[in-house]
């Protein structure tokens, strides 16, 4: 089946990328390699709207240095983020899939914005390239669905997958199964075709306009293409499944009828990565599964700082896993617990997923130097920072980009963040808005080591709270807060929510530097 | 001379109570903060003197010892971007009562709004007010009871730099009431009591829900204006033919959503002392301690003629210093007269 597609060119990019020259917003959603050495794109999502960056990087000596940041943004009324990306509780949903495929570009999901202005609403594909950005409608069958799955987001990309050799982008689409786009670039008429598995034939069947999808057709959450064998690989809900020869599909024993979110391939050895999770009495309970080096599948080995396996750990927390790169034997995977607030960064070697010494010994996040704040982390990518080095790039909700150098050991934070004078000379607060449990951060500047102390103040200047005493922060040329610390929660000493109005938050140093700043509380629950 | 030393280790001692709760972080700054310049220099005493103005807020009893039609215009500057300011009117109806107008205000004239992305949205000037309707009663020669009615009126100034929420900027809270009763014992002593906040809801508590979102997109918070028990006492005299007087207030915070509290952690208590000289005729010098807070100030009486009739105006000024931060605030001032 063969359906028309507009597309049309959204704005020139070359020279107008440079329309802003950082990132869009800190609240990034997905990374991925960039379309030379050494650069990235980044999607973001802010206050401002959505909108995408490129950054250009070099190897320093001690860290990474940005060369250059160039950003633009979409329409209002687009987005390639859907809003229920972290409220949404099935793992499946609560990514935002990308693709960096050489011939199209970076692959993006396209919604649009409905009536009350949330981007619910599937619409097509962007496609991100140095010179422009194009969209691409994809048009979808008519065909009758069941009625559990009728919504928009049932039928929103899952992930891409791009085989090279025939020019053919595999997207997972839900209900409606998988897509495949092809575009040549010589023509401008690229095609969309539909296909469904059906498990009763395990054949991979072509979907018609007039057709109904059936019990025998799983949803279809992500796909992936083996690097060696070229075979394509699909996380169904009915388990996961290989096209072994054209449009015959075989089941892989291990994950049978298992409900299959997320698949991801990669690595020296190759790493196959699957996640299955299945909402069940109200709970989710997901499992981390791997084929290493070819090995048949198995549950994740979670070794504590003792050496001592968890096998449930991954169940037992309810992660979700949005992303995954590969940097030779290593997976890195960026996970956050379901109706939790927990993320980090999962690192998985050959035995399974490695502890570093913190409580939360799984997930490297802000404690690990990963983060500049205790952010969200999204997305996680491998890219060539340059001719000899891999570089590790992370995405956050928050706290912008972080790329490492030197496999996730250090990381350099990639964020917009507006200056303080030196020495306390000014404080900002952000944001400088919150209700009691939010957090507002402290930011400051320092130019010595030195011991501050921080305090919150009412309007009429009785002490709140005292956030941190004479403790220990390092000069720095952009910022000396430390954003594990450096921060208000609109609550008093005593731990109950203050009041709505406006607080005066004094910073001083022990060199008699003392600066202020301000936050509004709106309050919060009674307590 | 004795007794103004007792009144300050009194004074010094009360300052000094442990304070197991914080204060700051429940509502009714605007009330804790007192106004006029005169009453701020003296460290915010007011409430034992029949002359402080005005009377609604210091101590509706008060209203029942003014003898002509009042009026004080309050404005003050402090550090942080803090202003302040007070309008009052107070006179007499009748032999026996007394009625009276305040509005108090505080703001502050430069809020960064800043968002989660570390962009600055813009300034918001975000103001507070309290007024007051008061009536007093006087029951004898020496004695006045009043009752003054309040109401909170804020404005955080936020919602034009939100779209994706609907904020809401203007809040007011329900109407709460204060109990004054003053006492003229003789021409040196004066005492006072006040009950402050008090509510027609249950627990007698000044509480209230305010929603922050029209959409209730945010959180809906707990209005609470704690209830206060305040006992002043006044003493007049002469040092070296100069009068002076002295002031003390103590003052019991319950911070309890109950009737009664006797947990002491559930109570912050703190006092104010201030004195006045009248250094040269219709010339004053105060000073004065509200809590850790030391303010003095200045104060001169002119006596404005017009069509042979003297119209006193009271110019009054007063320089802050608020001791736990180390600010100093020099910018308070407050015309007062009454029309004879």
């Amino acid at each position: 089946m063969k359906l028309s597609i507009s597309s049309f060119l959204l704005m020139g990019f070359l020279s107008a990328f440079a329309i802003e020259s950082s990132l869009v917003s800190n609240f990034t959603f997905a990374v991925s390699q960039g379309p030379k050495s050494g650069s990235l794109w980044v999607l973001s999502r802010g206050d401002a709207g959505s909108g995408v960056s490129l950054i250009q990087l070099s190897n320093g000596e001690s860290k990474v240095n940005v060369q250059s940041i160039n950003s633009d943004y979409f329409d209002h009324n687009q987005s390639a983020v859907q809003d229920g990306v972290f409220s949404d509780v099935t793992a499946e949903t609560r990514r935002t899939p990308s693709f960096f495929a050489s011939n199209f570009g970076w692959v993006l999901p396209w919604f649009e914005a409905d009536s009350l202005n949330s981007f619910t609403q599937p619409k097509g594909l962007f496609f991100l390239r140095t010179q422009r950005v194009i969209e691409e409608i994809l048009e979808e069958p008519i065909v009758e669905l069941p009625s559990e799955t009728n919504l928009p987001i049932h039928k929103a990309i899952g992930a891409f997958a791009f085989d090279s050799v025939k020019n053919h982008l595999w997207i997972a689409k839900g209900v409606l199964g998988l897509a495949k786009y092809t575009s040549d670039t010589q023509s401008s008429t690229p095609s969309l075709d539909y296909f469904v598995l059906n498990t009763k034939t395990n054949t991979l069947d072509s979907l018609k306009n007039g057709a109904s999808i059936q019990k025998e057709n799983p949803s279809l959450y992500s796909v992936a293409i083996h690097p060696t064998t070229q075979e394509l690989w699909l996380a169904s809900e009915s388990g996961l499944y290989i096209e072994k020869a054209p449009q015959k599909i075989t089941a892989v024993q291990e994950l049978s009828k298992k409900r299959v979110t997320g698949l991801w391939m990669g690595g020296s050895p190759l790493q196959i990565i699957v996640e299955s999770s299945i909402r069940e009495k109200g709970k989710t309970k997901s499992s981390l599964w791997r084929s290493y080096n070819g090995s048949k599948f198995k549950e994740v080995v979670f070794r504590d700082t003792l050496s001592k396996t968890h096998k449930n750990a991954y169940d037992d927390l309810d992660y979700s896993v949005s992303e995954v790169a590969f940097i030779g034997n290593l997976a890195f995977l960026a996970v956050q617990t379901i109706e939790g607030s927990v993320s980090g960064l999962l690192k998985l070697d050959s035995v399974g997923a490695i502890p570093w010494s913190h409580s939360r010994q799984w997930l490297y996040g802000v404690e690990a130097g990963v983060l500049n704040n205790n952010s969200i982390l999204t997305s996680v990518t491998s890219f060539p920072l340059d001719s000899k080095t891999t570089g590790l790039a992370v995405s956050s909700y928050g706290s912008g980009v972080s790329v490492s150098a030197d496999t996730g050991k250090t990381w350099t934070h990639i964020l917009n963040q507006s200056p303080v004078s030196n020495d306390l000379g000014s404080i900002r607060m952000i944001p400088s808005v919150i209700v009691a449990t939010g957090k507002t951060q402290i930011a400051y500047k320092l130019s010595q080591d030195s011991k501050v102390t921080i305090e919150v103040f009412s309007y009429d200047m009785i002490k709140v709270k005292t956030i941190v005493k004479n403790a220990f922060r390092e000069k720095n040329a952009v910022r000396s807060s430390k954003p594990t610390e450096d921060y208000w929660d609109g609550l008093d000493e005593h731990g109950r929510a203050c009041a709505m109005g406006i607080y005066y938050i004094r910073v001083q140093d022990n060199h008699g530097h003392v600066g202020w700043g301000k936050a509004m509380s709106l309050g919060g629950a009674k307590k | 001379m004795k007794k103004l030393i007792l009144l300050c280790a009194l004074s010094f001692g009360i300052s000094l109570a442990h304070k197991k709760a914080s204060l700051g972080a429940f509502d009714g700054f605007v009330d804790r903060m007192g106004t006029g310049a005169h009453e701020l220099s003296r460290g915010n005493t007011g409430s034992a003197d029949t002359a402080a103005l005005p009377g609604a807020y210091w101590n509706p009893a008060i209203l029942a010892f003014k003898n002509h039609f009042h009026y004080s215009l309050h404005a003050e500057k402090r550090d942080l971007d803090r202003s302040g300011g007070s309008l009052g009117l107070d006179t007499r109806i009748g032999k026996r009562m007394g009625i009276g107008f305040a509005m108090l205000y505080r703001g502050d004239f430069h809020f960064d709004v800043i968002n989660d992305d570390d962009e600055t949205l813009g300034e918001a000037r975000p103001y507070f007010t309290m007024m007051h309707l008061g009536f007093a009663y006087r029951l004898s020669r020496l004695d006045a009871i009043g009752i003054s009615f309040s109401m909170s009126y804020d404005n955080l100034d936020l919602a034009s730099y939100y779209q994706d929420i609907q904020l809401v900027d203007a809040f007011q809270s329900p109407i709460s009431f204060n109990l004054g009763w003053i006492r003229q014992w003789n021409s040196k002593w004066s005492s006072s009591v006040v009950i402050r906040n008090l509510s027609f809801s249950k627990n007698l508590s000044a509480t209230w829900t305010r929603n922050p979102s029209v959409d209730n997109s945010v959180i809906s918070t707990h209005g609470f204006r704690p209830k206060a028990l305040q006992v002043g006492l006044g003493y007049r005299s002469q040092i070296f033919s100069k009068p002076v007087s002295a002031w003390l207030e103590a003052i019991d915070y319950q911070i309890a959503d109950t009737l009664l509290a006797f947990d002491p952690d559930r109570h912050v208590w703190t006092a104010r002392i201030g004195f006045d000289l009248e250094a040269i005729p219709k010339g004053r010098i105060s000073v004065g301690m509200d809590g850790l807070q030391f303010s003095a100030g200045l104060g001169y009486q002119l006596d404005l003629r017009i069509a042979k009739k003297i119209y006193p105006i009271d110019l009054s000024y007063a320089l802050l210093y608020e001791s736990n931060v180390q600010l100093w605030s020099p910018l308070s001032f407050t015309i007062r007269g009454n029309f004879p």
